[in-house]
């Protein structure tokens, strides 16, 4: 339904000069969806975030909650909140100043403060700030006055156990809220946790856009097999043009053959001891998505 | 608008510098009180011990770290984005500068007359006429709201710089050597003679506007100008100045 689209990126493309730093990105942030933005460094992550925010010239159609956002315009960002590359502090400002700076509801900030747990810092010169500290005032600077649209550029970096934990609930509690989030984040494993759809990007490219279910399924596209005779099996598959990796004590292969190894071992007399799917873990999904992609 | 000018007093307020810098305007009115003891008490008077120049180098040094304090901090992006244009950041600075400048104005005026009063006693009586056929009284509100323009014009400069270079120590030399040396590079541009007739106009000319309102007679071979045409060029390049910051910054990459 359109009426649910929070933010919506259509065919936008940003430069810099001559040089494209993004091509043709299309994609939505339904309400309460948290969209994971993956790529390498350098793939165009931040210059996307830059762009909605309406800080970099750009070509195409960005909209937030159906209102168009541009250069110059950004009256759609009022329910916007975004913390990008570093936190934005005043170090000269206590940490309770920083945010009373953007607040418009003293409710709504004094939450923010004991969710994150800051109150024994809050009314200390933001200068004297741990690198965990400032991410925590950023993350709270930008989720004050109830954001529809939430950006965060790597905001995990430099928070300890507890505090990830802690910003991962609140990220999930403001997501049923109906709040939209668009994180990037080096640690997948931690994105892997909150988010429902995944925005893969490389080379100012958008390469792949899927539910995070879906995405999941990419994992189970390997099988582990083992016979009670593999070295025979091996033959078969080799004689058979099936591709195989071997392992000690078993043999990887591909989803697409499961059916056909199955006929074959059986029409063999070669019995099958165990099949399983073949979980990979996000990292190494990602890593094989953009292998594939330079071919 | 009144939002970004509400963060921006907010910001300005809870710096220390605004403060610090409003205690030594003081102390150094009160060197110049010494140091001027043989001058025309008048004159000290109407210059309001020659505040005008300290609130210049003050200025400079607020207007500068205005904007380099944003890039270090990376908080142009957030300011940028929550506002809902451009201009609005840029002008809201400009605007709270100009208010902490007429707030530092007002202080001068204030510490003038309590030291009038109290340290250095100054015969002179306020309503006697001076400069212009004017009272003294007259003399030094003119001569503070003249000010406000040679100050601005300033600022206008030190934001179109604070565009151009990251850096705020090089704005502040940069403003500072406009500030203090434009009169000779004035000077400079006027010695071909020919020319004369077009170069009274530059901008470092324009700079002396506050100085000649207190010794028209000295200046004006300098500035080959009188004062209405200097206030109405100041106002023009202030206009001029804020413009070209303003397109500057608009192109700025963040």
């Amino acid at each position: 339904m359109r009426s649910s689209i929070a933010l919506q990126v259509d065919n936008v493309s940003t430069y810099v000069g001559r040089t494209v730093l993004v091509n043709n990105a299309t994609f939505d942030v339904k309400a309460g969806e948290i969209i994971g933005l993956i790529g390498p460094n350098g793939a165009g992550k931040t210059t996307i975030m830059k762009t909605i925010l309406g800080l970099m010239k750009f070509k195409g159609k960005i909209e937030v909650n159906g209102k168009n956002v541009s250069e110059n315009d950004h009256h759609a960002l009022t329910k916007v909140g975004a913390l990008i590359e570093h936190p934005a502090i005043y170090p000269f400002l206590t940490g309770m100043q920083n945010l009373t700076l953007y607040a418009h509801d003293q409710k709504d900030m004094a939450n923010l403060i004991s969710e994150l747990q800051m109150d024994s810092y809050i009314n200390n010169k933001a200068k004297g700030y741990s690198l965990g500290m400032k991410q925590k005032l950023g993350i709270a600077i930008a989720l004050l006055n109830q954001p529809q649209v939430v950006i965060l550029d790597e905001p995990m970096n430099g928070l300890d156990i507890e505090s990830t934990i802690r910003v991962r609930k609140l990220i999930k509690r403001y997501s049923d809220q109906g709040t939209a989030f668009l994180i990037s984040s080096h640690i997948l494993s931690e994105l892997q946790k909150v988010m429902t759809r995944v925005v893969l990007i490389s080379g100012g490219q958008i390469i792949l856009n899927k539910e995070v279910k879906e995405f999941e399924k990419i994992s189970h596209q390997k099988y582990h097999l083992t016979t009670e005779n593999n070295r025979l099996a091996k033959k078969i598959f080799a004689a058979y043009q099936i591709t195989f990796t071997e392992n000690e004590n078993y043999l990887i292969v591909s989803q697409n053959d499961i059916y056909k190894i199955e006929d074959l071992l059986f029409n063999e007399g070669v019995h099958l001891k165990e099949i399983l799917p073949l979980e990979a873990n996000l990292e190494r999904i990602v890593v094989d998505v953009l292998e594939k992609k330079r071919g | 608008m009144i939002y970004s000018i509400k963060q921006e007093l907010y910001k300005l307020v809870h710096r220390k510098i605004t403060w610090i810098a409003a205690i030594i305007l003081f102390f150094l009115i009160l060197i110049t009180g010494f140091a001027l003891a043989d001058e025309s008490k008048k004159l000290i008077l109407t210059l309001t011990f020659d505040s005008s120049d300290f609130i210049m180098f003050i200025l400079v040094i607020v207007g500068a770290t205005c904007f380099s304090m944003e890039f270090q901090n990376n908080t142009i992006l957030t300011l940028l984005y929550k506002s809902s244009n451009k201009i609005y950041v840029y002008l809201s600075k400009y605007i709270v500068l100009f208010l902490y400048d007429v707030f530092l104005h007002l202080l001068a005026l204030f510490y003038t007359i309590c030291l009038r009063y109290t340290i250095f006693n100054y015969q002179v009586n306020w309503s006697e006429l001076y400069l212009y056929h004017q009272p003294v009284w007259l003399n030094m509100v003119t001569a503070s709201l003249i000010d406000l323009v040679t100050t601005m014009l300033i600022i206008a400069i030190v934001f179109l710089l604070s565009c151009l270079i990251n850096s705020s120590a090089i704005v502040i030399t940069a403003s500072l050597l406009i500030t203090f040396m434009g009169q000779s590079i004035s000077s400079d541009l006027m010695n071909g003679g020919k020319l004369v007739n077009i170069m009274k106009w530059n901008p470092f000319n324009m700079v002396d506007l506050t100085r000649q309102f207190g010794n028209y007679g000295m200046y004006v071979l300098t500035t080959h100008l009188n004062n209405q045409e200097l206030l109405m060029g100041s106002l023009v390049y202030i206009l001029i100045f804020v413009i070209a910051g303003y397109l500057i910054f608009r192109r700025k990459r963040f």
